[in-house]
């Protein structure tokens, strides 16, 4: 940034001469002294109360449990304790539903954020956007309480499926059941896969469609061979997101999984409830480490910074 | 080679199923407003519409007074978060380092809430402790409490939480601000601080305002990360959520989360409107300069 026409502390206040301690002041106080160290509060924010407290789990996972607490050590009880139990297994379950509703989520979302980029004109398509930041801004815990009546024995699916004659009995697998719980997780998760897929979308030019067109490519060939790679830093992103937070939110599985579902974030939940901070660490650091290997494999492969060429 | 537009239909089916999409994810929401009117609740094959549940929960003092925490807890948070995300957004426009800066402040974004609160749990219960043995350590009283689970803690999580959301958007918007216009104003003597406040605010004022409407609804609805960082408060969020686990679907959880949501639409629809309106006034404005003066 130019320094403009004040040069000096000594000239500053346009031109006029200053004592000694007062332009020492100004000089403290200015542009290369406080000022610029503002910038680094937000850096310094972070630093301090994420990204250390989020290092630090790893720590604290191998200290020794007590009674009410935990204490300097090393100890992998935690983590066998996770391993060795049906912790482990209801893990892998939770990835499982984790990765069914990033498909479902990627089947039905991102056709939208295709269709916005492409057959939306250009001064509209950040208005069809808005349609989606509606649900999204209205709290999760709502948006998933709203679908018990939704999908429950006498919710709407089951009356209007009864009344249209379609079925006789209500389906309960779509509520309390793994089902229900993919379905809470794809509802609430799915404008972030329109939202991600539509901005790394927004960054490829509209003549490459142009191009395809005027080759008369196909759609499935334009799908594959141009959107999909384009768009491939976008919905990698979305997908990470809907997946991490399938594992790590423990409201869907509370609210929509009956009994004996679990995910990651509710067995860490139960874990503090039952004052066992080493087991909660140690389930946070197997999440943060699943999370820091999704994002550097994606990043290698597909270079997220791309997403955010728009807004840069 | 296809063309979407060929055959009307094509194009009209995409918007239904974009619009189905839409209707899909918020008829549950509008579903549970339906039902917070009833008199008889759900399941009921009566409806009598009334405004009894939203008066038996405003009329609780739990559900008042943990009202009345969540609107100090937004108004903290906006005040927190707005000028530290402006700070990220300018510090991200000069910064070399972005792949870095970025990572660090949307990373939040991609930690599931039920983990952050457990990892930032912990955290400040281990500053609380340190601060208490410095304090034995000195032989004084200077940092009792620090840290201790309360307002401070649960701000710092949503804090935490919120910042990214205010970021992108006021990141967006400065996109399209100029940074010569910054270093003209300079150049006519304005310091740092004249030549944002007068020729950089008021062209990112709206995604600044923009901002303080999702704060404020983000920070409406957050409820994991409070629960576990708030000491000893409710907020409204908590109180719900207390409701729906250990009484139910009951007429009052309808109407606290038709208040919840209604809230939110407002803040969202308001912003939303304002936003399609100055731009459309803005495109009218850009339409009459650029059409050509006619001389008489």
């Amino acid at each position: 940034m130019s320094s403009g026409a004040i040069s000096g502390p000594a000239r500053a206040g346009g031109g006029r001469d200053i004592p000694a301690p007062a332009a020492r002041w100004r000089d403290y106080l200015g542009e290369n002294g406080v000022q610029k160290w503002v910038f680094y509060i937000p850096v310094v924010f972070f630093l301090l109360f994420f990204a250390a407290p989020m290092a630090l789990t790893v720590v604290w996972s191998v200290f020794e449990r007590t009674q009410f607490w935990m204490e300097p050590g090393f100890t992998l009880f935690a983590y066998d304790n996770f391993f060795s139990s049906a912790r482990a297994e209801n893990y892998l379950f939770s990835m499982l539903h984790g990765a069914a509703s990033v498909v479902i989520a990627f089947a039905i979302g991102f056709p939208i954020a295709v269709f916005i980029r492409r057959r939306v004109t250009r001064v509209a398509q950040h208005r069809v956007i808005l349609l989606f930041i509606l649900p999204f801004m209205i709290s999760e815990l709502v948006r998933v309480f709203a679908m018990r009546p939704v999908l429950g024995r006498h919710g709407i699916v089951n009356s209007l499926l009864m009344e249209l004659g379609v079925i006789s009995e209500p389906i309960t697998v779509i509520l309390y059941s793994p089902l229900g719980v993919i379905i809470g997780d794809v509802m609430s998760f799915l404008p972030f896969m329109i939202f991600a897929g539509f901005l790394a979308l927004e960054a490829v030019q509209n003549y490459i469609f142009e191009v395809c067109d005027d080759l008369g490519t196909g759609r499935v060939r334009l799908f594959t061979h141009i959107i999909l790679p384009l768009a491939a830093p976008g919905i990698f992103a979305g997908s990470v997101f809907i997946f991490v937070n399938s594992l790590g939110v423990a409201l869907v599985p509370t609210l929509l999984g009956g009994p004996g579902a679990v995910n990651a974030g509710l067995i860490a939940n139960q874990a503090i409830v039952a004052l066992d901070f080493p087991l909660a660490m140690a389930i946070s650091t197997i999440m943060i480490v699943t999370l820091v290997a999704l994002l550097y494999i994606g990043h290698r492969l597909f270079d997220l910074t791309k997403v955010l060429e728009p807004i840069s | 080679m296809y063309d979407d537009f060929a055959n009307p239909w094509n194009i009209r089916l995409k918007w239904l199923y974009l619009l189905g999409v839409v209707f899909a994810l918020l008829m549950p929401v509008f579903y549970t407003i339906y039902i917070s009117f009833n008199q008889h609740g759900f399941g009921a094959r009566i409806y009598d519409f009334t405004f009894d549940w939203y008066r038996v929960v405003l009329g609780d003092t739990l559900l008042v007074v943990s009202l009345k925490w969540t609107v100090y807890l937004a108004l903290a948070a906006i005040a927190a978060t707005i000028p530290m995300a402006l700070l990220s957004a300018k510090f991200y426009k000069r910064t070399r380092r972005k792949v870095a800066f970025v990572a660090l402040m949307l990373s939040p974004l991609f930690v599931p809430a039920d983990i952050m609160g457990s990892a930032l749990l912990v955290f400040f219960k281990n500053l609380a402790i340190g601060f208490v043995w410095l304090d034995e350590a000195l032989g004084v009283y200077w940092f009792d409490g620090w840290f201790d689970l309360g307002f401070l803690t649960a701000l710092i999580g949503q804090v935490i939480y919120v910042h990214p959301y205010a970021f992108i958007v006021i990141l967006i918007t400065m996109s399209r601000y100029r940074v010569q216009q910054t270093e003209a104003a300079r150049g006519c003597g304005a310091t740092a601080w004249q030549a944002f406040w007068q020729v950089e605010f008021p062209q990112i004022r709206v995604g600044v305002f923009s901002s303080c409407a999702f704060v404020t609804i983000l920070s409406f609805n957050e409820a994991v990360r409070t629960a576990l960082l708030k000491g000893g408060f409710d907020t409204f969020s908590n109180v719900l959520v207390a409701q729906m686990l250990n009484i139910g679907m009951s007429g009052e959880s309808y109407a606290m989360a038709g208040i919840m949501s209604i809230v939110s639409m407002l803040v969202i629809g308001s912003v939303i409107v304002f936003t399609l309106l100055r731009t459309e006034r803005l495109e009218r404005r850009a339409r009459a300069m650029a059409e050509p003066v006619m001389s008489s």
